[in-house]
């Protein structure tokens, strides 16, 4: 005994789907058009909708960018300022420098005048 | 004449169709090739579903009646091939499944049964073009243009799966006379 052409036509003969087939279809149908829907209405805000942690590490991220920043700032003018009194210090010296040059040569011209005055009077 | 060119000798866009009627016109169709491929009743139906789905998203270019049946059939077809790559064991066998509500014109249940078993148990193409063969009583010609492969590669799966089906119906009847 073997099976015909018939023998497998009848066996893979179309069966009905199951009960209540349509209505799940047109279900999903409408869920899908409603999801998309819903989609496109938030698409310019759903940025806010987004998870607590991705916007807690920018937070972290933001504020300490902005503090190092500010440090940087504190830091560079320390040392602008720093620098400008240092070239102050250096041009005071300077100026006393020559002011002591400038007595001291004073000083040598007095001794020098009052050796010549006691010599001549000798 | 290619099956596309048939379409645009026929009514013009299904688009203004009522889906719901075109669902029940052809669920049996897409149900039963996925549930004669998968062999897994829920399975066959959520597939059916997702084509249905599917469908409704491409009402628009569909042209005419027997364009959505075309489409319906490759579409199908191409998805139980997909699932089957990539899914777990089914859970609900064809045994479990109920017997197609049509009149059979053979009267052996066992016969019925123990065929569609073995059309499961087939390599993929085969099955799947024995199944559009005899349950869509599709011609080797629109096969071949449903599934995109020769003609001659159809007639050759048509052949090896039949002598495969033969053998072992023929071994099975064998063991259950011993």
């Amino acid at each position: 005994m073997t099976h015909t052409d018939e023998d497998l036509k009848s066996a893979l003969r179309r069966c009905e789907a199951p009960e209540g087939f349509t209505d799940r279809v047109l279900a999903r149908v409408a869920n899908e058009q409603a999801v998309e829907s819903t989609s496109g209405r938030e698409s310019g805000l759903n940025i806010f909708s987004r998870p607590v942690l991705p916007w807690a590490t920018v937070a972290v991220a933001s504020v300490a960018l902005i503090a190092g920043g500010i440090h940087y700032r504190n830091v560079q003018r320390e040392r602008t300022q720093g620098e400008a009194a240092k070239q102050q210090l250096m041009l005071a010296l300077r100026i006393a420098s020559s002011k002591l040059q400038l007595a001291k040569a004073k000083v040598n011209d007095i001794n020098v005048n009052q050796t010549k005055n006691r010599q001549v009077k000798e | 004449m290619a099956m596309a060119d048939r379409f645009l000798g026929e009514a013009s866009s299904v688009a203004g169709a009522d889906f719901a009627h075109l669902v029940r016109r052809h669920q049996s169709m897409v149900f039963a090739i996925a549930l004669h491929f998968l062999a897994d009743y829920s399975a066959a139906e959520e597939l059916a579903q997702d084509v249905f789905v599917q469908l409704h998203a491409n009402l628009a270019s569909l042209q005419s009646e027997a364009h959505v049946t075309f489409w319906l059939r490759k579409v199908t077809a191409h998805r139980c091939i997909d699932h089957k790559r990539r899914r777990k064991p089914p859970q609900i066998s064809l045994e479990d499944a109920p017997e197609p509500s049509e009149p059979a014109r053979v009267t052996d249940p066992w016969m019925a049964r123990r065929l569609r078993q073995v059309v499961a148990s087939l390599p993929e193409k085969p099955r799947l073009v024995v199944i559009l063969r005899y349950q869509e009583d599709m011609s080797p010609e629109d096969i071949a243009e449903l599934l995109g492969m020769p003609v001659a590669t159809v007639k050759s799966h048509l052949q090896r799966a039949l002598a495969m089906l033969r053998e072992k119906v023929t071994r099975t009847i064998g063991e259950g006379k011993t």
